[in-house]
């Protein structure tokens, strides 16, 4: 009988350590500020409210490049037959996601945790023309829109017909930076297009066709007729640092980094964003769960958390000024006016969902990026 | 006895070729292999006919810029190494010779971010020129197109010729430069007509290692000017990292190691006449 506490005691003892062992790898792509934010951000709130659970993050890197190393390493242990894969959550771009998904290598979890019911935007159902639904839930959105200088444009472009009119009356005020010194500007080229070519979202939505291609290369024509009054800037950051010493007026940036420069002060927080129709592009990174993963239940636990509007809003939105990866509405009673307006002042949540396009399907970018090389630079 | 010498002497530069043949002929063979190779694994050009069709610009842009940063980098380096040789002050020489190498301790990618901010419509540049009353504050324009990439190599690469130019410099025989200047020849006479000829073969390699240097750059004409027409190794680079294309990579690379095999070439002329005369 008396033995009994002390056997509880020195189970306790055992326990607790044993307890503390559950590591939660998580691997994600993007820069270095995606590892910060899982190790620095989530991993202590989400530690503290799981006693024993230990969160570490791994990142692999920038860019579609990035995914592609977490799909390989994912790819690799499916082929050997590996019963318990060692990664719990990851952290992936768009075109990783498709090329996973078609390759059965996540687990279709979605409907297992809260925030489920709190994303409705198509970027939750569709990575680059792969059906993705319930495989993925989108962690941010970044989104291309045009910067601008409201003292020297009064009435900034609606649409990109008023965009071309203002360039024309206004040469070399505009800047972006091409298909070669960054997204922006490729996001930019996709948005042109998509405005001229005259095939409403079927470059986003699919399937594709080889026919498009003259379409296309008519908008690129137009495309090389704007240019010749554009100034070409040296790369996304160029486009901000041109647009910062009044050198340009309007530019396509990434709506992340505008606000974080701004935060900086390496920007005039004068200038202000607009998103002109039919839209540019923005890209999502998805919270996934590889199909084996050897914590699943913790893992979807993880991502629950990560997905709740409270830490979509102090984490996601005011701490590293990406829109929600949730649909915004919800995000917004949890978040202070002040930080709330600093995102949504110029470009307003029912605009965001109307006209933050996604990418097109991957066969035409690259038939749009090599367009641009024969058609605008020859 | 002679055959294990030789031997030895095999054995000692063997470290040195399995380098060259690990990390350069290797290498080399894959890039050939990979740009004259296509999809499904037959003998094409297509690669290169890629690269023609869009990069033709791009190619004669990159010769252009590296021959006109050579002709300013010997202007530069002659310019300082005459005055460091022929100078009549030694406090200003002395204040040169120190100065004139900081260039050598940066490097590009710190030049190109340097430059970014110097040479820009409002940049620095601009506004001790305006400011200084030189222009109008209409007429600043940037400079961050191909002048800026040859500013940046002319800036960078020219501190290299000058210390090889210098040093060669210094190693002339005084006679000469003496008997001109007694006999009223100015600085400039004795430095275009007694010195220069003599060190033109040191010039020469300076300029040849500079041309191969700058034709290999990338972070440069990526900071300035990555839009079109830009220098080669921004195409490669985008090739590879927006495309992952890398066969029309590998043939804009051995296009480029094709201009480079030519300064190679006079490399190579001029060290075996130096090695002739020598023997």
């Amino acid at each position: 009988m008396k033995l009994a506490p002390l056997v509880l005691a020195a189970a306790s003892l055992v326990a607790v350590p044993v307890q503390a062992q559950t590591t939660l790898n998580v691997i994600t792509a993007g820069d270095q500020n995606m590892v910060d934010y899982v190790n620095n951000f989530l991993a202590p709130r989400f530690e503290k409210l799981n006693p024993g659970v230990s969160v570490k993050a791994v990142g692999t890197g920038p860019g579609d490049a990035g995914s592609q190393k977490i799909y390989e390493k994912l790819s690799a242990q499916q082929k050997a037959g590996a019963a318990a894969w060692d990664v719990d959550v990851a952290v992936i771009h768009q075109r990783g996601a498709a090329t996973m998904v078609k390759e059965d290598l996540l687990a279709k979890y979605r409907s297992q945790v809260a925030a489920d019911k709190l994303v409705t935007r198509d970027t939750a159902k569709n990575a680059l023309g792969q059906n993705v639904d319930g495989y993925v839930i989108p962690m941010f959105h970044s989104q291309i829109a045009l910067a601008y200088n409201p003292e020297l444009v009064k009435a900034p472009p609606k649409n990109f017909n008023e965009l071309e009119g203002w360039v024309k009356q206004n040469p070399k005020q505009f800047g972006y930076n091409g298909v070669k010194g960054g997204m922006s500007g490729v996001g930019f080229v996709m948005g042109y297009v998509t405005a001229n070519a005259g095939l409403g979202n079927s470059l986003e939505t699919g399937p594709y066709d080889a026919g498009r291609k003259a379409a296309i290369d008519k908008a690129l024509g137009n495309l090389k007729e704007f240019n010749k009054n554009v100034v070409m800037t040296p790369g996304n950051a160029g486009t901000l640092d041109m647009l910062n010493r009044g050198e340009i007026t309007m530019g396509p940036v990434w709506v992340d980094m505008f606000y974080t420069w701004i935060a900086d002060g390496k920007l005039d927080p004068k200038l202000k964003l607009v998103l002109p129709e039919p839209g540019l592009p923005g890209q999502p990174m998805y919270y996934a769960v590889p199909a084996k993963a050897a914590n699943a239940a913790l893992a979807r636990k993880f991502v629950e958390f990560a997905t709740s509007p409270e830490i979509q809003a102090e984490g996601i939105v005011k701490k590293f000024n990406w829109y929600p990866g949730i649909d915004a509405q919800h995000v917004q009673s949890k978040l202070d006016p002040q930080s709330w307006d600093k995102l949504f002042t110029d470009i307003k949540p029912d605009a965001l969902q109307k006209y933050g396009r996604p990418f097109p399907l991957s066969e035409y970018f690259t038939e749009i990026v090599e367009g641009y090389e024969r058609v605008v630079l020859k | 006895m002679r055959l294990s010498s030789r031997g030895a002497g095999l054995l000692l530069i063997s470290p040195a070729l399995a380098v060259i043949a690990f990390f350069f002929i290797l290498p080399l063979g894959l890039s050939v292999h990979g740009a004259l190779t296509a999809a499904d694994g037959r003998l094409t050009l297509a690669h290169f006919e890629k690269s023609f069709d869009l990069y033709t610009n791009d190619m004669l842009f990159t010769v252009a810029i590296v021959l006109l940063s050579c002709v300013g980098i010997a202007v530069v380096a002659i310019g300082i190494a005459g005055y460091l040789t022929l100078g009549e002050h030694p406090r200003t020489q002395s204040a040169l010779r120190w100065l004139y190498r900081w260039p050598l301790f940066i490097p590009f990618v710190v030049a190109g971010q340097v430059m970014r901010t110097f040479l820009a419509k409002n940049g620095m540049l601009n506004h001790v020129l305006v400011g200084s009353g030189l222009i109008e504050p209409l007429a600043a324009q940037s400079l961050l197109d191909w002048r800026g990439i040859v500013i940046a190599f002319i800036w960078k690469q020219a501190p290299f010729v000058t210390l090889l130019l210098a040093g060669a410099m210094a190693s002339l025989d005084v006679q000469h430069i003496e008997a001109a200047r007694n006999l009223g020849a100015a600085r400039w006479r004795v430095l275009l007509g007694i010195v220069l000829p003599q060190v033109r073969g040191t010039l020469l390699v300076g300029l040849v290692l500079s041309f191969v240097t700058m034709l290999s750059v990338l972070s440069v004409p990526l900071m300035i000017n990555p839009n079109s027409p830009t220098m080669m190794t921004v195409d490669v680079a985008y090739r590879i990292s927006t495309h992952g294309d890398y066969a029309v990579a590998n043939a804009l690379c051995l296009i480029s190691l094709a201009f480079a095999s030519l300064g190679a070439w006079v490399y190579l002329r001029h060290a075996v006449t130096r090695a002739e005369a020598a023997s």
